[in-house]
């Protein structure tokens, strides 16, 4: 039986003034999972956001949330009830206080958690009568995510949550986002170009490239099956095109022949015995090379 | 509580406004036994063509109190302020708001854009109602301090008169406001608007009569032809029409 999905974009295509934001965008994000949404600035992680929760229109495709249509009006509201967010910039009101903008947001979410809010009142040091435009960016960042935490959401959005922190406050928040879903049952679908704060905390990525999805899987299922095989040979290496399934990338240096595989490295190893290598070597590789392999070779 | 963040919003502007029109009134009542000491010394004018008609004309209905509050004052000085402030609560909102605004946070909320616009089209009209009523009932108020009454009736249909017609700057600047990302474009042709309508009003024949300046005025009702219902209908109709278009124009917009 399919795993209950929480996003789900098929094909999702969004053009601003000419410009290609999304190219047939495909996600699944499983409820309950932490799902990293990794890709460059200008991959379309944020107009992706935009489109579930309303805020752009699609123009092809089709984006659910708890399998309501994004582009309805009705659901969108729906789906907002539902899901609290994180903005890019951390952008609130600069005019209210910091005890004003938490019981403005109450107001909008009838399963607001008030022991929730007093605990994180306190947690992040928020002091209510303090103007928000007097507030640091970590400051900001930490009042989003309260008022993100507190909506009884089941899913939270989190575009670039620790974009212009310092290392100790994007530590912070990190940790501070963990405990939060370790005590509640939710979904977290969070964007970032920081790969090592996507494996710190996801169990599941997508890593997009111009408007497309590239990769995609849970981390441990991708640890797997990337590799990078290294084969060295007595004169140079040959030049040769791999039959085996999942040959993302390769590089032909002198004696060295490297190559990039998402499917394991048996067959390729297999293949490549043919060509009689002096030496084999496989090593598993971490995200951050997935990404770049990925993006590098989507840029070839 | 969209009711609350849209006061905040305004409450700034619409508080100057209040200022600005109370101390207008204020000051046009106090005024009035100097000017009436002017008139006295005032030499006959002889001058021709419509600057003469003009300024026989102000005389004429400085003379007498009712005629000098309305000149002065309701087709004068509370018009232009009232509009400069009916624009000025017309321009900014969502648009306007995508850079340090919080227009994401909002749009996050689970609120429709059409809940958005009618919140704030409505809180920025009642602000706009208090501008127009509280200086006018100002007028009788004041008005035995030098000596002179002024009808409360009088005052609440030129209130009305100003807030049904003026409404259409407002609904103006908040149409182009989600059309344009800054305060200033919409400000700005919102205010030239008015101005090139209250210059045809005045060199086009007939059309002070029916226009929205002329309605603002309330001059048929000064002259005693009763309400303007015709240009408080246009008027009305226009305001609506331009607040839809600007809901409409919101709704299909990307943030």
């Amino acid at each position: 039986m399919a795993e209950p999905l929480a996003i789900e974009t098929v094909e999702l295509r969004k053009h601003y003034d000419g410009m290609e934001a999304l190219r047939g965008l495909t996600l699944a994000v499983p409820k309950g999972s932490i799902f990293g949404f990794l890709g460059r600035n200008g991959a379309g992680k944020t107009t992706t956001i935009k489109v579930l929760l309303g805020m752009a229109r699609p123009s092809g495709g089709d984006a659910r949330v708890f399998g309501l249509a994004a582009r309805d009006e009705q659901a969108s509201v729906e789906i907002r009830r539902r899901t609290g967010f994180v903005s890019d910039d951390k952008e609130l009101y600069p005019y209210f206080t910091v005890g004003e903008m938490v019981r403005f947001t109450a107001a909008f979410y009838p399963r607001w958690r008030t022991e929730l809010e007093a605990r994180y009142l306190r947690a992040f040091e928020l002091p209510a009568d303090r103007k928000v435009k007097a507030l640091s960016h970590g400051m900001r960042t930490k009042l989003a995510l309260l008022l993100a935490f507190c909506r009884g959401a089941e899913l939270l959005v989190l575009d670039e949550p620790t974009s212009g922190l310092d290392p100790a406050m994007t530590e912070e928040v990190l940790q501070a986002l963990v405990s939060h879903v370790a005590r509640e049952e939710m979904t977290v679908f969070f964007s970032s170009h920081q790969i090592a704060e996507v494996d710190q905390i996801a169990d599941r990525v997508a890593i997009i490239d111009r408007g497309r999805t590239v990769v995609s899987g849970g981390l441990d299922d991708l640890r797997e099956r990337y590799c990078r095989i290294q084969f060295v040979f007595d004169g140079d290496a040959p030049e040769h095109a791999f039959r085996a399934p999942g040959v993302e990338r390769t590089r032909r240096k002198g004696r060295v022949l490297t190559v990039t595989s998402s499917a394991g490295s048996s067959a390729l190893v297999d293949e490549a015995r043919a060509l009689r290598p002096v030496s084999i070597d496989v090593t598993p590789i971490a995200l951050k090379d997935i990404f770049l392999e990925t993006v590098i070779t989507e840029e070839a | 509580m969209l009711w609350y963040k849209s006061w905040l919003e305004t409450r700034s502007r619409f508080f100057i406004g209040l200022a600005l029109v109370i101390c207008s009134a204020v000051g046009v009542v106090l005024l009035y036994p100097k000017v009436q000491q002017l008139l006295v010394t005032l030499p006959g004018t002889e001058l021709g063509g419509e600057i003469g008609r003009k300024v026989r004309e102000a005389a004429l209905l400085a003379s007498d109190y009712r005629g000098y509050i309305w000149s002065q004052w309701y087709r004068q000085n509370l018009i232009q302020l009232w509009t400069i402030f009916a624009v000025i609560l017309g321009a900014g909102g969502l648009v306007s708001q995508m850079s340090g605004g919080g227009a994401l946070f909002t749009l996050s909320l689970p609120a429709s854009r059409r809940e958005h616009v009618i919140v704030r089209a409505a809180a920025g009209l009642a602000e706009l109602f208090i501008l127009a009523l509280v200086p006018s009932l100002l007028i009788p108020v004041l008005s035995p301090a030098v000596g002179q009454s002024y009808a409360v009736a009088d005052a609440l249909v030129h209130a009305l008169c100003l807030f049904v017609a003026g409404t259409v700057f407002f609904s103006l600047a908040f149409l182009l406001s989600t059309v344009f990302t800054d305060v200033w474009r919409p400000l700005l042709l919102a205010l030239c608007a008015a101005a090139v309508l209250a210059l045809a009003e005045q060199f086009v024949d007939g059309l002070w009569r029916y226009g929205v300046i002329g309605t603002m005025s309330g001059e048929r009702y000064f002259r005693g032809g009763g309400l303007p219902w015709a240009g408080l209908v246009i008027s009305a109709a226009v305001s609506a029409s331009l607040i839809y278009l600007a809901s409409t124009n919101l709704a299909r917009r990307d943030f």
